[in-house]
């Protein structure tokens, strides 16, 4: 017997099962998986916009709003200014499609390397409730734009902000059908904890996201 | 891992000498403990959401294995290689088989407390595999040959002046004392290997059963860094991992990281399906995933079954009394603290742990606050009865139990019993109404006074008619 | 009413004018206290030492003493908590048995807790003209949810109630545990006593006589001679050693 067959036994025995119980607890499975219940959430204001920023900036998030996406370029080149950063990033094919050489940032689209400074993505959507970005990986969103840079600029469309992340599963099922290879909930720059328990921004991911919230 | 579990009572001792230990060990109460009481506060009705927490472990617990075959055949579907694994040995050769026959020269790998539990990098550096650890307080445990002291901050017990040392003399570099730079430090020497390793290792806080993904929670980014760069990635996780829906997931994922450190998510959520997409730049072409029984099955079988609904948040040590008095090392296995005095005599065996069932005062203050309400003192007291049961006791502790427990169910006795003892422990007292020395368990003595008893046991004054209100001394 | 007063082996053993005390409150409060002479222990040694046969034994033995009574009434969450949260555990395979355990343990209550919430007791004979910390012992607190019913009590004597940081955390005693763990529980008793102490209270004040030996214990040994270590039922009943202090 191999080891799955064995521990599948074994499971079995530990949970009685009989043909008759197996039929029932498989109609239970296929039901507990169509019901997809949701559990406790925590309240959240009618203003999305608001919680999202208070949540955001709570784990060190920057947020700034713009009205409308042609903005965003300029105002990213003065929140990299402003920071001491160079006007240079890494970036998805979808902010790409805005001007950004007009605001005098260098953005390449190609796939993320070690040195690169700042890595600029959308997001797939934006989760109130914790101040959270959903970032998807594909071919034109890879995962590492977000990862290896010491800086990531999120910018987000306030049309795609949700209060949960129940509201992002649905979202996601509804217009991907299925999980993308990664799918990365980005709450704040990274940080560590670990010696004496003291916060320290920056570990192995970026030490600052900014998000830009358009609209 | 090697078990240090019989040892405990000494090495707690020894933890208890040690100053600079109890000085590390003081951040446990100054900053878990009022970060979950915050985090908790804030959330609202967390009570309720505890409720849905445990019914979600223990939706998936009772059909495990229909869940955990629904996630294979996802997880399948998607391109991973799921791989089943009898004990740590099995697991360990699967690594191995896996790293021979991809030329694996360098992995890196995100915490995983199951891959403590198998000992793995033992195996991966015994096949001449380098491993390197790659959450901050891993690496340094790694660089000093030391376990994790705590499943969530594993490096508690050090301070920064300690890692500073390590660090100057592994890395040969100008010695740093802030924790900033400590930080930076280890971003800088670590970088380079996240970028060469050809395997990345992770464990799995959960695998979702609809999807066929794993779940991995951090906070510094190496989680990401493992399962996006290198070439393969392999996932170590626990049978009793799986979790049904996407929707039971974000349920737990509010309960962890609140009852772990306070925070309302932690800063990387990764949920990871499947291979390299058409077209991707990066994420593994390889994904395996290992679920390890080790035990597990036997416990699902038991009166313990309860405790496999753990999520491995880390709150029953954060508020345990004696954790907080001597650390995770004492405990001398992978889990340390109440979860580690349940799991550690049910994976290494009973009577390999036989002190860790009783080093708490069963206060009941970890399964006040366990995100999934596991009993936990009441899983101790079911060990203590297993022990009693394989007579594993000592034998002057059983027949002590034995010779009480017949004296009190002979009233008679028992009365002649305590007023011989209180006579006796008032000729041990010294003037001042206290005893320094008591033979009879000089455990209470070696750092208390045992108060001495009134002269006259309460059976013998009300039997002589003293009532509420009358003189003392006084008889009607 | 007609109590069943359970008075514990320890106050038995050691501190008699506890028993006498919550006795005089339960009477203050218009109760009919009854001492059944055939008691000994509840079992809980027994029973957290995984000698489950024993403490079955020793709570069968309980169960036939004081069915009878309206009420259980013990001056100990800990007891009180054996008897009415543990108890049917003991029973779970014996089901006429456990019908009898459940009905023993809903009408079974720690002293504080009864006078507040079943007796009603307004007034309580005590005075106390000082300051006191309440330790809330493991059990009482965590078990059967005593806490605010000591404090509201300790406020009818007149006593100032200066709170302790950390007062829900276990001394350290444990039962056996402080016997078979002696230097961690005199080391978690400590702490007790740097925080009790902290508050500059006279008297250090709780309801399980276990916790109060060893919380006494560790106080002495550290050369503390002057903070009073005592028992709930004393302050109330104002038996506390000092009877200038009862009210007439």
């Amino acid at each position: 017997m191999n080891a799955r067959e064995l521990i599948l036994g074994r499971v079995c025995a530990a949970l009685n099962r009989d043909a008759a119980a197996d039929a029932a607890a498989r109609r239970g499975v296929d039901a507990h998986l169509d019901a997809r219940a949701v559990g406790p959430q925590p309240a959240v204001t009618d203003d999305l916009v608001e919680t999202f920023m208070q949540c955001a900036a709570a784990l060190s998030s920057t947020v700034e709003r713009v009205a409308s996406a042609d903005e965003v370029p300029a105002r990213v080149a003065a929140w990299l200014q402003a920071h001491g950063l160079p006007a240079q990033a890494v970036g998805w094919t979808g902010p790409a499609a805005l001007d950004w050489a007009a605001a005098g940032i260098a953005l390449e689209v190609r796939p993320p390397r070690a040195d690169d400074l700042a890595g600029i993505t959308g997001a797939f959507c934006a989760i109130a409730d914790t101040g959270t970005l959903m970032l998807l990986s594909g071919a034109d969103t890879p995962a590492a734009a977000s990862l290896l840079p010491e800086t990531h600029v999120a910018v987000v469309p306030r049309a795609r902000l949700v209060a949960h992340m129940e509201d992002a599963w649905r979202l996601l099922r509804a217009e991907a059908g299925r999980l993308p290879r990664a799918v990365n909930f980005v709450s704040g720059p990274s940080r560590t904890a670990d010696i004496e328990q003291t916060v320290t921004l920056g570990a192995h991911g970026p030490y600052r996201v900014h998000v830009v919230l358009v609209g | 891992m090697e078990v240090a579990s019989p040892r405990f009572k000494a090495r707690a001792a020894h933890k208890l000498a040690d100053p600079a230990l109890q000085k590390a060990l003081t951040r446990v109460k100054i900053k878990f403990v009022p970060a979950r009481a915050q985090a908790a506060a804030d959330f609202g009705d967390f009570e309720a959401l505890r409720e849905a927490g445990r019914a979600i472990r223990d939706r998936a617990l009772a059909d495990l294995d229909l869940w955990l075959e629904r996630f294979e055949r996802e997880a399948t579907a998607r391109g991973a290689v799921v791989h089943w694994a009898r004990d740590a040995a099995e697991a360990n050769a699967i690594v191995l088989a896996i790293a021979r026959e991809n030329g694996v020269r360098k992995a890196a790998k995100s915490k995983s407390m199951v891959s403590e539990e198998c000992a793995l990098n033992d195996a991966l550096e015994g096949a001449g595999i380098e491993v390197i650890e790659t959450d901050l307080g891993e690496y340094i445990l790694q660089l000093n040959h030391e376990p994790p002291s705590h499943i969530v901050a594993p490096v508690i017990h050090k301070n920064k002046e300690e890692i500073a040392d390590l660090f100057e003399e592994k890395h040969h570099r100008p010695r740093q004392t802030g924790i900033a730079e400590l930080c930076r430090e280890a971003r800088e020497i670590l970088r380079p290997h996240f970028l060469s390793a050809d395997m990345g290792i992770s464990g799995a806080n959960f695998v979702v059963a609809e999807t066929g993904s794993t779940v991995i929670l951090t906070n510094e980014g190496n989680g990401r860094l493992v399962t996006t760069l290198p070439r393969i990635h392999v996932a170590i996780t626990g049978i009793e991992k799986v979790v049904p829906t996407l929707e039971d997931l974000s349920v737990l994922l509010r309960l962890l990281p609140r009852s772990a450190t306070g925070q309302t998510i932690t800063n990387y959520v990764s949920v990871n399906t499947g291979t390299r997409g058409e077209g991707e730049s990066d994420g593994p072409q390889q994904f395996h995933i290992i679920l390890l029984d080790n035990g597990r099955t036997r416990v699902l079988h038991s009166e313990l079954r309860e405790m496999l609904a753990c999520i491995r948040c880390g709150a029953c040590m954060n508020h345990c009394p004696v954790y907080q008095a001597v650390g995770g090392h004492a405990y001398g296995w992978v889990y340390p603290g109440p979860m580690g005095a349940i799991l550690t005599p049910l994976y290494v065996g009973l009577e390999n742990a036989l002190d860790l069932p009783h080093a708490a005062t069963l206060c009941g203050q970890c399964s006040a606050v366990c995100p999934v309400k596991i009993p936990l003192p009441d899983l101790m007291r079911k060990l203590r009865e297993q022990q009693v049961e394989r007579r594993l006791r000592p034998a002057a502790e059983r027949r002590g139990l034995k010779l009480w427990a017949w004296v009190a169910r002979h009233p008679r006795l028992y009365a002649l019993g305590t007023r011989l003892a209180v006579r006796y422990l008032r000729w041990l007292a010294d003037e001042t109404g206290r005893i320094r020395v008591l033979g009879l368990a000089p455990e209470w003595t070696s750092g208390r006074d045992f108060p001495a008893p009134e002269p006259r046991t309460f059976r013998e004054r009300w039997q002589a008619g003293e009532r509420p209100g009358a003189q003392p001394g006084a008889r009607p | 009413m007609k109590i069943g007063f359970f008075v514990t082996c320890l106050v038995d053993l050691m501190r008699p004018r506890i028993g006498f005390a919550a006795i005089r409150l339960l009477e203050a409060a218009g109760c009919t206290v009854e001492v059944p002479m055939t008691q000994t222990c509840c079992g809980q040694p027994g029973y957290n030492s995984g000698d489950r046969a024993s403490a079955r034994a020793l709570a069968f033995k309980v169960l036939e003493e004081f069915e009878a009574f309206d009420y259980v009434v013990a001056p100990s969450g800990s007891c009180a908590g054996m008897i009415r949260v543990h108890y049917p555990d003991l029973f779970r395979d014996e089901p006429a048995l456990l019908a009898r355990i459940q009905a023993l343990g809903a009408r079974t209550f720690e002293l504080t807790d009864f006078l507040v919430n079943v007796a009603k007791l307004e007034g309580v004979p005590g005075r106390f003209d000082g300051t006191v910390t309440y330790h809330d012992s493991c059990a009482g607190l965590r078990e059967l949810g005593v806490q605010d019913q000591p404090r509201a009590l300790l406020a009818r004597t007149g006593a100032e109630l200066r709170e302790m940081t950390e007062s829900t955390t276990c001394c350290g005693f444990g039962g056996t545990f402080s016997i078979k763990f002696g230097d961690i529980s005199a080391r978690l008793a400590d702490d007790k006593c740097v925080n009790a102490c902290a508050t500059g209270a006279e008297a250090i004040v709780g309801g399980d006589l276990g916790c109060l030996l060893n919380i006494e214990g560790r106080l002495r040994r550290r050369g503390d001679e002057t903070t009073r270590v005592l028992h709930v039922a004393e302050v109330l009943a104002g038996e506390d050693g000092q009877p200038a202090r009862r009210e007439p």
